[in-house]
C-alpha cells in the first residue's frame, strides 16, 4: 500500500536527479505556464521536444511515464469529446441540435489533449526524480520569504516532514483495522448507503483514536528532547544550487522564449 | 507540555491521516456514486483551528503526488485553505453540530471556484456550468462527510 505514495520516486543519479528540488519545482511551473501560452502547432511541437529532452535527461524508463498518464486518460477523453461536440468557430462539418463538429472545435480538442499529456509528463518527471523529503525541503525553502509576515515556516516544514514520516504507518494501520473488521465478518461492499457508512465508522473511530494517541506520544517525545521551535536549528540535508541547476535554468528559459516567439509569430 | 509541540504533532498526524484515508480508503464507493471520504476532513475546521493547517497540509501532500503535480498543489491546496479557514471563522460562535456542518458545507463552495478555474484553464470547460456540477459533487461529499464526522464526534473528542 505504501507504494501508492512513495513508490513513485525512482532513485537515480541522472542530470535531473542531481538538480536542486527547488529549481525542479520552479522550472516545472514555468514550463506548465509556457505550455498554457502555446497556441500553435509549432509551439506545441517545441513544447513536446522540451518534454522529451527533460524525460531523456532524467534517465527514467518510459513505462513510469505511462503510469502517470494512465489515471487521467478518462478525463482527457471526456475533455476531448466535450471540445469536439461543443466547440464553435471555423468550418462546420456536422450539426445536430446543440451539438456540432467544427474545425476550431477539433483543433482545440487536439491542443487540449496535447497540453494535458505534456503537463502530466513534466509533473511526473518532478515526482519520479525527487524524493518526498526533498520536495518537503524545497517547499520549506521557497516559503522562507513568508517568515517576514510571521508565517511559521519552520513549524510548517517540521509538520510536513512528520506527516510524510507517518503516512506509511497510518496506511498500514488502516489496512490492519480493515482486515480486523473483515475477519469479524464486516462486508464493506454490500448493504444500503447508510449501512455502509455505519460500517465505515468502525474503521474511522479507531483510526482517529490511534492518530490522536500518536500525536500525544509525539508531543511528549518532542518535549523530552527539548524541542523549542525551529529558529536556529541546523539541517541534515542542506540544499545547494549547482551547475546542473544553472544549465537547467538556461535551457528552460531558452525554451520558454522560443515558445513565446512562436506564439506571437503565428 | 509546550502548546507548540502539541499543536505541531497533532496537526502533522491529522495531515498524515488525511493522506492515509485518501489513499487507503479510495476504493470504497457506492456503485456509480464515488464517495470522496477525505472531504469529511473539511468539517473538522469547525471544531478546532488546528485542522485548517492539518487538512491544507494533507491536501498539499496528496497533490504533490498527483499526475498534474504543481498545478494541483497551487489550486487544490489554496481551495482547501479558503474552505477550511472560512469554516473555522464562520462556525466559531455556532454551538449546534447541525449548524456547524451546514455552514462548513456552504463554506467549501468559494474554494471550489479555484478548482473550477483550474479545470477551465486545463480543459477550456465553461466556468459556470462546470462550477455547479463541481459544487453539487462537493455538497454531496460534504453531507456524507457530516454524517461520518457526527458519528466519530460521539466517540472521539474533536475539540481537543
Amino acid at each position: 500500500m505504501n507504494k501508492i505514495l512513495f513508490g513513485r520516486y525512482v532513485p537515480g543519479t541522472s542530470f535531473v536527479h542531481r538538480m536542486d528540488p527547488r529549481a525542479k519545482l520552479i522550472l516545472s511551473l514555468i514550463y506548465i505556464v509556457a505550455v498554457f501560452m502555446a497556441n500553435s502547432w509549432s509551439a506545441y511541437v517545441v513544447s513536446f521536444i522540451i518534454a522529451l529532452t527533460i524525460i531523456a535527461s532524467s534517465g527514467i524508463a518510459p513505462k513510469f511515464f505511462w503510469d502517470g498518464v494512465k489515471p487521467l486518460i478518462g478525463v482527457i477523453l471526456l475533455t476531448v469529446v466535450i471540445q469536439v461536440f461543443f466547440g464553435v468557430g471555423g468550418h462546420v462539418y456536422w450539426h445536430w441540435g446543440i451539438l456540432s463538429i467544427t474545425s476550431d472545435g477539433l483543433l482545440n480538442a487536439v491542443y487540449i489533449a496535447i497540453r494535458f499529456v505534456l503537463i502530466i509528463l513534466v509533473s511526473t518527471v518532478l515526482t519520479l526524480s525527487t524524493s518526498p523529503l526533498e520536495i518537503s525541503g524545497a517547499i520549506e525553502s521557497l516559503f522562507m520569504p513568508l517568515k517576514k509576515i510571521h508565517f511559521p515556516v519552520y513549524e510548517m516544514a517540521l509538520m510536513l516532514s512528520i506527516a510524510l514520516r507517518f503516512v506509511p504507518t497510518l496506511i498500514d494501520e488502516t489496512e490492519k483495522i480493515l482486515n480486523a473488521q473483515r475477519s469479524r465478518g464486516a462486508n464493506f461492499s454490500s448493504g444500503s448507503i447508510m449501512a455502509r457508512l455505519k460500517k465505515l465508522v468502525s474503521i474511522l473511530i479507531p483510526l482517529f483514536e490511534s492518530a490522536f494517541n500518536r500525536a500525544e506520544e509525539l508531543a511528549t517525545a518532542m518535549e523530552s528532547r527539548g524541542y523549542q521551535g525551529g529558529e536556529g536549528r541546523s539541517k541534515y540535508r542542506v540544499l545547494n544550487y549547482t551547475k546542473n541547476d544553472i544549465i537547467g535554468t538556461i535551457f528552460m528559459m531558452a525554451s520558454v522564449a522560443l515558445i513565446m516567439v512562436l506564439r506571437n509569430w503565428s | 507540555m509546550h502548546k507548540i509541540n502539541r499543536n505541531i504533532s497533532a496537526t502533522a498526524i491529522i495531515a498524515a491521516l488525511y493522506v492515509a484515508i485518501t489513499l487507503a480508503l479510495a476504493p470504497i464507493s457506492f456503485g456509480v456514486v464515488q464517495l470522496r471520504l477525505s472531504e469529511m476532513f473539511n468539517h473538522l475546521a469547525a471544531f478546532n483551528k488546528r485542522y485548517i493547517f492539518a487538512v491544507t497540509l494533507g491536501v498539499l501532500i496528496v497533490n504533490v503526488f498527483s499526475p498534474l503535480g504543481p498545478i494541483d498543489m497551487l489550486f487544490g491546496t489554496a481551495g482547501t485553505l479558503i474552505g477550511t479557514t472560512l469554516t473555522y471563522f464562520c462556525t466559531r460562535k455556532v454551538t449546534s453540530l447541525v449548524g456547524k456542518f451546514t455552514i462548513a458545507t456552504i463554506c467549501q463552495l468559494p474554494g471550489m471556484l479555484l478548482v473550477d478555474l483550474e479545470m477551465h484553464l486545463y480543459s477550456n470547460l465553461p466556468m459556470f456550468p462546470t462550477y455547479w456540477i463541481l459544487a453539487a459533487g462537493e455538497i454531496a461529499s460534504m453531507v456524507i462527510g457530516a454524517f461520518l464526522i457526527y458519528l466519530i464526534s460521539t466517540k472521539v473528542d474533536l475539540y481537543k
